[in-house]
């Protein structure tokens, strides 16, 4: 591989783990305060992409879709926690296959309500070109997805680290039941993280479309399988954990693909395997205390 | 109950199972409810396997597919390659194969918990699907492998569809009483054990990784029968049986019937089955809400029937008792 | 343990309940359910059906999963034909029985199983993955049940082949759509006849890609041709960014690309924005890399591709236009090549009927009438090659160009008459 060549692999490792974070932050954001690993984070990323669409097909405006999907998907969030995952709090098999029927749910009705078809969305105008680099010209989409991640993992960690209710999250990650003691709702707190994490999965979905396009399946692959990976190679529940899992992933699936072709299929899951193997709470996970 | 009337029962259930094709053929000429069994009861060997660890040993595996796979390619390889269609060789063979992948991939998994077992089993399982779908030369790639021998004991053969539910009904029978003896047995407390308090049966001197191991590995052995049995009902084995999807399939299953139980997978592959195979042709296929009605009752039976149908089975049975 | 309610009645009356109302209604409504399922598996009257019994067609088709969209055009080709056709086949009424294989080819398997033992139907058509097809093979031809495959494209269905491995054909085993051999060979034929003989492979990494690249290497050996290299993503790979970058990092600019759907459509994207047709790069395929269901997403971006296929929309025959208008009367879509593969299977069944005066009873009559079919179809004229069941078709290569507003595969030439070799 000539050195211009890995310049190029590199950016679109780099392009492809700003998506990945974007779609695992959700799924690490709802495993890290409440302690739920989302089945449905998928199908949220899937409606997410398919509402994007008719907002665009109605406005015409993807930066219109951008708000639109995350906003339609906190909605479904803040349905779906209080009327059912909060009977369930404690209860973890039981949680898997509750998020397993609301996916299989959802995903079916986007059947019904949109149709079965291949679709796509482009880049809004303005982010469609491609611009010359080193090598050749490389599309300046891309090049926005990867800013887009770095902003987006800035801002969480500073609502995170800075505001009061990155503190009650911390708090709660930490210790829900103390929170619930020391007088906090609770109830609210959760029900408006699972809103963020099916809102993030919701902006996921429209900022993936112009790479991974919309179509049925994708709700597990890419969807939930690159999220789980990331999430758990990374390190379960912290933001550190998702940045680092995307940074590691991104790349290597993209270099493993490319050089060992053969094997294309099964390159993430060796790199899963591998680092489970060697550090198997992930790459920045701490050993949780069971609850 | 008394224990000999329950026997009593439990053989005549057993019996009459076995020989279901013979005495439904009145009412059942085509042989398509006799299909459905066997399949439903292939899918019950295949999760009473994954309960073993998911219900007894508290070992989430989303990978059993892997073993249900390599049993099916083995038995439809070795009757290839080794010019056999003799079941024990091929059987044998789907054992052997299922027995030595669970072992190798036991090993590296049982020492995780919780959710790192889980994705670290998919991971893995994913792997094997790779080779599956990707090694054409062995594995007939993605395109199957097909031509999968008649299974054939000496000079039975059992490739006709009564003939095949019945050798399938036996293997269910078996496999049913194995993982009762089992649970049952010192040996399955001691998994219950660990499940528990993995600490305290250390402290009480139990090599919880080597019970776990086992567990693991009996488990994936009883899947690959389940995998061989399903290569000959079909003469088929697709790199799919390997898959995300087919675990995934065998997890809900358990959890839905009831996990930790014995009629618990049973009950789960019945209900699984009926929503596949019979609801779609109830409704018109554009409709297609099959898979909407099976999340809806994954739903409905988490929120409200937590102990899995033989929970609220074993819940009703005992109000009618008490009173 | 979880999920036990006391119930105060049950309290006063000095036992616990262990189950709530609710839960008895669940657990009755499934019982209520599983009671159904005699019901359900109780077969249709068995009988040989007599002239003049309605003709049922069992078709095996994907309606969830990535293939949904096929299975819905194939539907609709039968309804459109049937409409067409007062829902008679050669004034036999004909009832039709749908199966959603959902891509998963268990369930494909078992769906075929339940039409031969259940619904006892006629002719089995449809089938879209080629591993489906070679799955159900054995069972179709111990059923000796007329099977007329309109997608899967696997060469060995219609094939002698050692052993049986993947698979082979079968007296009753019919194909209207086409063989990958059909697609591929040809094209490669063609451009290394004409001079351009060094290409570099871009293919999904499955069955259908690996045979489709296979088959074009040997066409473009044929005239001294060579291959430089290949890359082969895995199939629904959901980043081609990678390996179109492989590409532009090659010097072989032919690039001979196997790949289909949501796969063709992330491939061309990936293709236009890294550059690759201002670098000089020049995009070749089988036809299913440029169909309507692509061009419908990339529009203009595909422009310029060299593909080939045995149909197209702009293919201006008489049949093709009569076929084209009508259908667009009908629905307001324009039909795709899926459509068409599923019209003529109809169409040939029909002819083949029309033979027999609508008697189906005797399999080797029905056989012989099939392999006797002729007739014009919106791909030009229609036959099955007598030794293989697959048919001999007219290859059209074509252009991806942007007319009045639309993006269109243009005939650009033609190879007449191409059959599948059959070994």
């Amino acid at each position: 591989m000539s050195l211009e060549l890995v310049f190029q692999q590199a950016l679109n490792g780099l392009s492809f783990g700003a998506l990945l974070f974007i779609l695992a932050s959700g799924l690490s954001l709802v495993f890290g305060m409440m302690d739920v690993v989302n089945l449905a984070h998928g199908a949220f990323y899937m409606l997410g992409a398919y509402v994007a669409l008719s907002v665009v097909q109605v406005t015409g405006s993807f930066w219109i879709a951008m708000l639109a999907a995350p906003l339609a998907l906190a909605l479904v969030g803040l349905v779906v926690e209080p009327l059912l995952l909060r009977r369930l709090r404690g209860r973890h098999l039981d949680q898997v296959l509750l998020t397993i029927g609301v996916s299989l749910v959802i995903v079916d009705l986007i059947g019904q309500l949109w149709g079965r078809e291949v679709r796509s969305l482009s880049a809004p105008p303005g982010l469609d070109g491609s611009v010359g680099l080193i090598g050749g010209v490389y599309p300046v989409y891309r090049l926005f997805v990867i800013a887009f991640g770095v902003v987006l993992a800035a801002a969480m960690a500073v609502v995170y680290r800075r505001t009061r209710i990155g503190m009650l999250i911390r708090a709660g990650v930490e210790d829900a039941e103390m929170l619930g003691a020391l007088g906090i709702d609770t109830n609210r707190l959760f029900a408006s993280t699972f809103a963020t994490g099916a809102a993030l999965a919701g902006l996921a979905g429209v900022i993936a479309a112009p790479v991974f396009g919309v179509q049925p399946g994708m709700d597990t692959d890419p969807g939930l399988l690159y999220s789980l990976v990331v999430v758990v190679v990374g390190g379960l529940g912290t933001l550190s954990g998702a940045v680092a899992g995307s940074l590691l992933i991104g790349p290597a699936d993209t270099f493993g693909k490319v050089l060992f072709q053969d094997v294309a299929l099964a390159v993430i899951f060796a790199i899963v395997a591998l680092v489970l193997l060697l550090k198997p709470t992930g790459l920045l996970g701490r050993i949780r205390i069971a609850r | 109950m008394r224990p000999l009337a329950r026997w009593a029962l439990v053989a005549v259930a057993a019996v009459a199972l076995v020989t279901f094709p013979y005495w439904s053929a009145q009412w059942e000429s085509t042989r398509f409810a006799t299909t459905l069994l066997r399949d439903a009861l292939i899918l019950a060997i295949f999760a009473l396997s994954l309960d073993l660890l998911v219900g007894r040993a508290g070992m989430p595996s989303l990978g059993h597919a892997a073993f249900f796979g390599a049993g099916g390619y083995a038995a439809g390889i070795a009757s290839q390659r080794l010019a056999t269609d003799q079941l024990p060789v091929t059987l044998g063979a789907a054992a052997v194969v299922a027995a030595l992948l669970a072992l190798v991939i036991g090993v590296l998994v049982v020492r995780s918990e919780g959710i790192f077992f889980l994705m670290l089993t998919l991971a893995l399982a994913q792997i094997v699907f790779a080779i599956a779908f990707q090694w054409t030369a062995v594995t007939g790639g993605s395109n199957g492998l097909s031509g999968v021998g008649r299974p054939m004991l000496a000079t039975l053969d059992f490739s006709s569809p009564d003939l095949m539910y019945v050798l399938v009904s036996i293997t269910f029978v078996a496999a049913a009483l194995l993982v009762w003896g089992l649970a049952r047995s010192p040996y399955g407390r001691a998994l219950i054990g660990v499940r528990e308090n993995e600490r305290r049966m250390r402290a009480l001197g139990y090599d919880t990784t080597r019970l776990r191991l086992s567990a693991f590995v009996v488990a994936g052995t009883i899947a690959g029968i389940a995998g061989a049995l399903s290569a000959y009902s079909t003469r088929f084995v697709s790199a799919q049986d390997a898959g995300l999807g087919n675990s995934v399939r065998a997890f809900v299953t358990v959890l839905v019937g009831g996990a930790g139980t014995l009629a618990g997978p049973i009950a789960g592959s019945a209900l699984v089955s009926f929503i596949e195979r019979v609801v779609p042709s109830l409704l018109p296929v554009e409709l297609r809400i099959s898979e909407a009605i099976l999340g809806l009752v994954f739903i409905a039976f988490v929120l409200f029937a937590r102990q899995g149908m033989v929970g609220v089975g074993r819940s009703a049975w005992l109000r009618v008792r008490t009173r | 343990m979880g999920g036990f309610v006391k119930n105060k009645l049950a309290e006063k009356r000095g036992y616990t309940y262990r189950l709530t109302r609710r839960q008895f209604l669940v657990a009755s409504s499934a019982a209520a359910l599983a009671a159904c399922a005699p019901g359900a598996v109780t077969p249709s009257a068995s009988s040989s059906v007599a002239p003049g019994k309605a003709l049922k067609i069992g078709l095996l088709l994907p309606f969830s999963g990535v293939y949904a969209e096929l299975g819905t055009s194939m539907r609709r080709a039968t309804e459109f034909y049937l409409r067409q056709n007062d829902t008679k086949l050669a004034n036999r009424p004909v009832t039709t029985v749908y199966a959603d294989d959902a891509n998963v080819t268990a369930t494909g398997i078992a769906a075929a199983q339940k039409f031969i033992d259940q619904d006892q139907v006629d002719v089995l058509m449809g089938v879209v993955p080629t591993p489906l097809a070679y799955g159900i093979r054995n069972a179709v031809h111990a059923a000796k049940l007329i099977f007329i495959d309109t997608n899967a494209g696997g060469n060995a269905l219609t094939r002698d082949t050692t052993n049986c491995t993947p698979s082979c054909k079968s007296p009753y085993i019919f194909r209207a759509s086409f063989s990958s051999y059909q697609i591929s060979y040809p094209i490669g034929d063609y451009l290394s006849a004409k001079g351009t003989k060094e290409f570099f492979l871009a293919y999904a990494n499955y069955g259908f890609g690996t045979e489709s690249a296979a088959d074009f290497t040997t066409g473009l050996k044929k005239n001294g041709g060579t291959t430089t290299g290949n890359v082969a993503p895995p199939l629904g790979n959901p980043d081609f960014a990678p390996f179109v970058t492989q590409i532009k990092n090659q010097p072989t600019k032919n690039v001979y690309s196997f790949f289909s759907g949501a796969d063709a459509i992330g491939f061309i994207k990936s293709w236009n924005s890294l550059g690759l047709p201002a670098a000089g790069y020049k995009m070749y395929g089988a036809g299913f890399l440029t169909e309507q269901d692509v061009l419908k997403e990339v529009k203009d971006l595909a422009n310029g591709a060299i593909t080939s296929l045995f149909w197209a929309v702009e293919l201006d025959n008489a049949e093709n236009k009569k076929f084209v208008a009508d259908f667009q009367k009908q629905y307001p879509l324009l039909p795709d090549v899926f459509t068409v593969q599923q019209y003529d299977g109809m169409r040939a069944l029909d002819e083949a009927l029309k033979a027999l005066g609508g008697d189906t009873s005797d399999k080797d009559k029905f056989v012989k009438a099939l392999e006797d079919v002729s007739f014009k179809s919106p791909r030009g004229d229609f036959a099955f090659d007598k030794t293989t069941h697959n048919p001999i078709q007219d290859i059209y290569i074509r252009e991806v160009k942007t007319q009045n507003g639309q993006t269109v595969n243009t005939i650009s030439d033609k190879i007449a008459k191409v059959t599948d070799p059959g070994k």
